[in-house]
């Protein structure tokens, strides 16, 4: 899920290289406490491990093959700040050195599967894993659902950034100027192939890898595992209420993103033709725009409220509606999640101090 | 005059498996010392604790009269003197070659040590020519062959010019002409003040390379003396696990005798 | 062609390998990108990436690419070099994706197949959208190639960003090696030990053990290279060394990369 060079129009790139910047000077800021010279050779020997694992073709259900990403297992070993940094070292290694993903989608790469992908990755495993010994079948568990749902909120948000680039960069005839597909088109493209192949390889490996890790070397577990017991080195530094602004801030990011980017996009009086018959050029409609069940439209109405001149008529779309729901979904996810631990805390003093 | 290092009664455990137990030691200015010891004896557990990198459970370790704790390593006035004084050479050349390039490599350690640019770039020079690896300056480390690795290991510590080398089983895994190169340039480097501490199982380098040789056996000092006393002593040498015993038989007879690899005959 | 995960694994190693050694080779002669400040060049391509991107007109991407062309013959890569790695392998992946837009986008229909029409915008934006990557692609390979790593490094440092991440873009950079090399080692191994075709899940177990045992080294790997990063001096603070000097020359080449992509945004706006 890597977006090469051109698919994103210079705004958007801007937008998610600054998302990219916040979640990196965090991870920085959050680990020289900890005493970075210390996690600097763990962190880039962890890029490396990261790297080469993206490389294996894992066989999957089905006679198909897929890659994984290795986030979920750098979110365990080394905790959510490390394995930003750790991932986005290893995607900007694949772009500056191999050629392979691009320089201006560095930061939307990065944002969306080292950042939004590490945090996913790492609130879902402590979560699900919460309470859970070192060595229970729980954690494999866990391990496999937080890397099928890291790599599929990664890809939701590519299919996301993808899928608003022709309603809102296309010149006066309507050609998309970058990314050609909406929404509608681009979620489930995009989603298809994650859901399946991609999620399900990340799955496959996190988990065994942490159930290798559980037999041959569990201090690695350690760390993320919050057993108050254990006193964790780089967890020290990523405790729960300083990680708290990190999550919170992420999902509002997620929600907001659409928002941002559509505020930042240009042109609002030019539409698609398709969809408002003010400009002149058209005189064929080629795809009329899809009716929409009326439940989503009266949720999709709750938008309109914002813009009520404009009242553009893509809100009706049904891939907008897939939009807010997708979103709404993940950004609940990380909400629910946030809500789910503090209520945990409560419960348990075991908690190593700040 | 008072010893380099000096270790009293040291204990050091790893990962809860004992390393060392009451190992009591000194080292003198200028002595070239071997200790050998089969694998798991010690020995690379020893040559960290003389240079700072891990430190005694009980026991003490002090380098010319200091001692080796944490708390003082933290000290900067203690700690860039000791890191330039006392230079140690892995056995896994790959973890000591983290840097982009070879230049690069020779250059960490007098940046870490904060010296001026121009002697920096004169310092490295010098030790790579030294090195005879001038014309890999800008190879990066992967590049290079298993004896180059060794010589630009070795060149990235000499160029702070060091008092003290440790060097952990500095032969293994190198072909017999990079062999007995590095045994030729740790012989020459030697001056007047340079101590040299080698951990080898490769007892056939041992009387090239050392005037003393301390023998260590389960994690304590089993025997210590020259080279010529320690390598005749062959049930010292069995116990310990360095030389391994054959059985053969001529005809009917069976005869075992302890085997080293030597250059030397050994006789039926 | 099914192929087992091993094979399909080293071959991508080999892969990136081979990428890699390519990209030393070209960083070594003497052309018009290496002569120039890896600042410079860094900085230069990628305004002209930029560029690329804010573009909306086609005549100007491909202008753009053209003058890539140009700067790639005048640094001497060779154009099958480019166009057997770059843009036959662009075309593929991107012209595949770009291919259903002629279908789908509304607007104008200039031809029919049947019940599905081929509109004019669908023509235009599968054609920029192809041409923009094949001409963004092409900027980045040029960098990648004509500039050795180290020097991408100290770019970025002129970038202004932390040491410390360049510290471990190095470090990584400089094990990804390693790691290749010990994990292609293990394959090697466990192929040799392996009679006939393992079933896709016996396969799956066997990467999850690679990939456990290569975890396990490259932790204890990263723990020994940090004692040998303390043995020699270092104390928590990475200290760089940068020797680089901007000259004539190297203003002149940011002026021309300026004015190149200056004029590209303006024309293609």
């Amino acid at each position: 899920m890597h977006i090469p060079d051109g698919y994103l129009s210079p705004s958007t790139c801007a937008v998610l290289y600054v998302g990219a910047a916040t979640g990196w000077c965090s991870a920085l800021k959050r680990l020289k406490r900890v005493l970075l010279g210390r996690v600097i050779p763990l962190i880039s020997v962890f890029a490396a491990f990261s790297f080469v694992v993206m490389m294996f073709n894992l066989p999957l259900p089905g006679g198909t093959t897929g890659h994984a990403l290795g986030v979920t297992i750098a979110a365990i070993v080394l905790g959510p700040s490390g394995a930003i940094l750790a991932l986005s070292i290893a995607i900007a290694i694949q772009a500056l050195f191999f050629g392979d993903g691009g320089i201006s989608t560095l930061g939307a790469n990065c944002f969306n599967m080292a950042i939004v992908g590490a945090v996913v990755a790492y609130a879902s495993y402590r979560l699900i894993a919460a309470g859970a010994a070192l060595a229970s079948r729980r954690r494999v568990a866990a391990a496999a659902i937080a890397g099928y749902l890291a790599v599929n909120a990664a890809a939701l948000l590519a299919a996301v950034e993808l899928g608003i680039q022709p309603m809102l960069f296309h010149d006066a005839s309507g050609t998309p100027l970058y990314a050609p597909y909406r929404l509608g088109v681009a979620i489930p493209a995009m989603m298809i192939g994650h859901l399946t192949l991609a999620g399900l390889a990340e799955a496959a490996i996190s988990a065994g890898l942490v159930a290798y890790l559980q037999v041959a070397d569990p201090g690695l577990l350690r760390s993320t595992s919050g057993i108050a017991a254990d006193a964790p080195e780089l967890a020290t530094a990523t405790h729960a209420r300083s990680l708290q602004t990190l999550w919170i801030a992420t999902a509002a990011l997620m929600l907001a993103t659409p928002l941002g980017i559509l505020a930042a996009g240009t042109a609002w009086g030019e539409w698609s033709p398709a969809e408002l018959p003010k400009v002149p050029v058209l005189s064929h409609d080629v795809n009329s725009p899809q009716s929409v069940p009326t439940g989503l439209q009266r949720l999709s109405n709750l938008w309109t409220a914002p813009f009520p001149a404009y009242a553009p008529s893509f809100v009706r779309s049904r891939g907008f509606g897939y939009l807010l729901s997708a979103m709404f979904g993940v950004g609940f996810l990380l909400a629910a999640s946030l809500v789910l631990r503090l209520l945990l805390r409560r419960y348990r003093r075991r908690e190593y101090p700040a | 005059m008072p010893p380099l290092f000096e270790l009293r009664d040291v204990s050091f455990d790893y990962d809860g498996v004992p390393a060392l137990r009451g190992l009591s030691l000194q080292m003198m200015a200028g002595e070239r010392v071997a200790l050998v010891g089969a694998n798991g004896s010690g020995k690379s557990t020893l040559l960290r604790l003389l240079d700072g990198l891990c430190f005694a459970s009980r026991g003490t370790v002090s380098f010319d009269g200091q001692p080796l704790t944490a708390e003082h390593l933290a000290d900067d006035r203690f700690a860039f003197p000791f890191r330039r004084r006392v230079a140690l050479v892995f056995q896994n050349p790959d973890v000591q070659l983290f840097n982009p390039t070879v230049f690069d490599e020779v250059a960490f350690a007098p940046l870490q040590l904060q010296w001026p640019k121009e002697t920096v770039l004169a310092k490295v020079t010098e030790a790579l020519d030294l090195m005879g690896v001038a014309h890999l300056r800008e190879r990066p480390p992967y590049r290079l062959s298993g004896g180059e690795k060794k010589r630009v290991a070795l060149a990235s510590v000499i160029v702070t010019d060091p008092e003290v080398l440790l060097l952990d089983e500095p032969t293994a895994t190198l072909d017999p002409r990079s062999q007995s190169q590095v045994i030729d340039l740790i012989h020459e480097w030697k001056g007047s003040s340079k101590t040299v501490i080698t951990a080898t199982h490769q007892l056939e380098t041992v009387a090239d390379i050392a005037d003393r040789v301390l023998v260590l056996e389960t994690g304590g000092v089993a025997a210590s003396g020259t080279p010529q006393e320690v390598l005749s002593n062959h049930d010292l040498l069995l116990r310990a696990n360095l030389v391994h015993a054959h059985q053969h038989s001529h005809g009917g007879v069976v005869h075992s005798h302890p085997h080293i690899h030597s250059h030397s005959e050994h006789e039926h | 062609m099914k192929r087992g995960f091993l094979e399909a694994t080293t071959l991508g190693f080999a892969r990136a390998v081979t990428r890699a050694m390519l990209s030393e080779q070209t960083a070594r002669q003497r052309g018009l990108l290496q002569s120039l400040d890896p600042r410079v060049r860094a900085v230069g391509l990628f305004m002209l990436v930029l560029a690329v991107t804010f573009s909306r007109k086609i005549t100007v991407v491909a202008g753009l690419f053209a003058l890539a062309l140009a700067i790639a013959v005048l640094s001497r890569v060779r154009i099958s070099t480019l166009a057997t790695r770059v843009w036959l392998v662009v075309l593929a992946f991107t012209g595949v994706i770009a291919l259903p837009a002629i279908f789908v986008t509304p607007g104008n229909p200039v031809a029919a197949l049947g019940s599905v029409t081929i509109t004019e915008q669908g023509l235009r934006t599968a054609a920029l959208l192809i041409l923009r990557v094949e001409t963004a692609v092409t900027f980045t390979t040029l960098l990648v190639l004509c500039t050795p790593w180290t020097h991408v490094l100290k770019a970025l440092r002129a970038l202004r960003l932390p040491k410390e991440a360049i510290a471990m873009m190095a470090m990584t950079h400089r094990y990804v090696f390693l790691l290749v090399e010990t994990t292609s080692q293990m394959f090697e191994s466990r192929r040799s030990r392996t009679v006939g075709i393992l079933r896709p899940e016996q396969q799956r177990h066997m990467a999850a053990r690679t990939a456990g045992v290569l975890l396990s080294k490259s932790v204890s790997l990263s723990n020994e290279v940090y004692l040998a990063m303390q043995s020699r001096g270092f104390r928590g603070e990475v200290q760089i060394l940068s020797d680089f000097h901007m000259t004539m020359w190297d203003y002149c080449g940011l002026l021309m990369f300026l004015l190149a992509g200056g004029i590209a945004v303006w024309m293609g706006r």
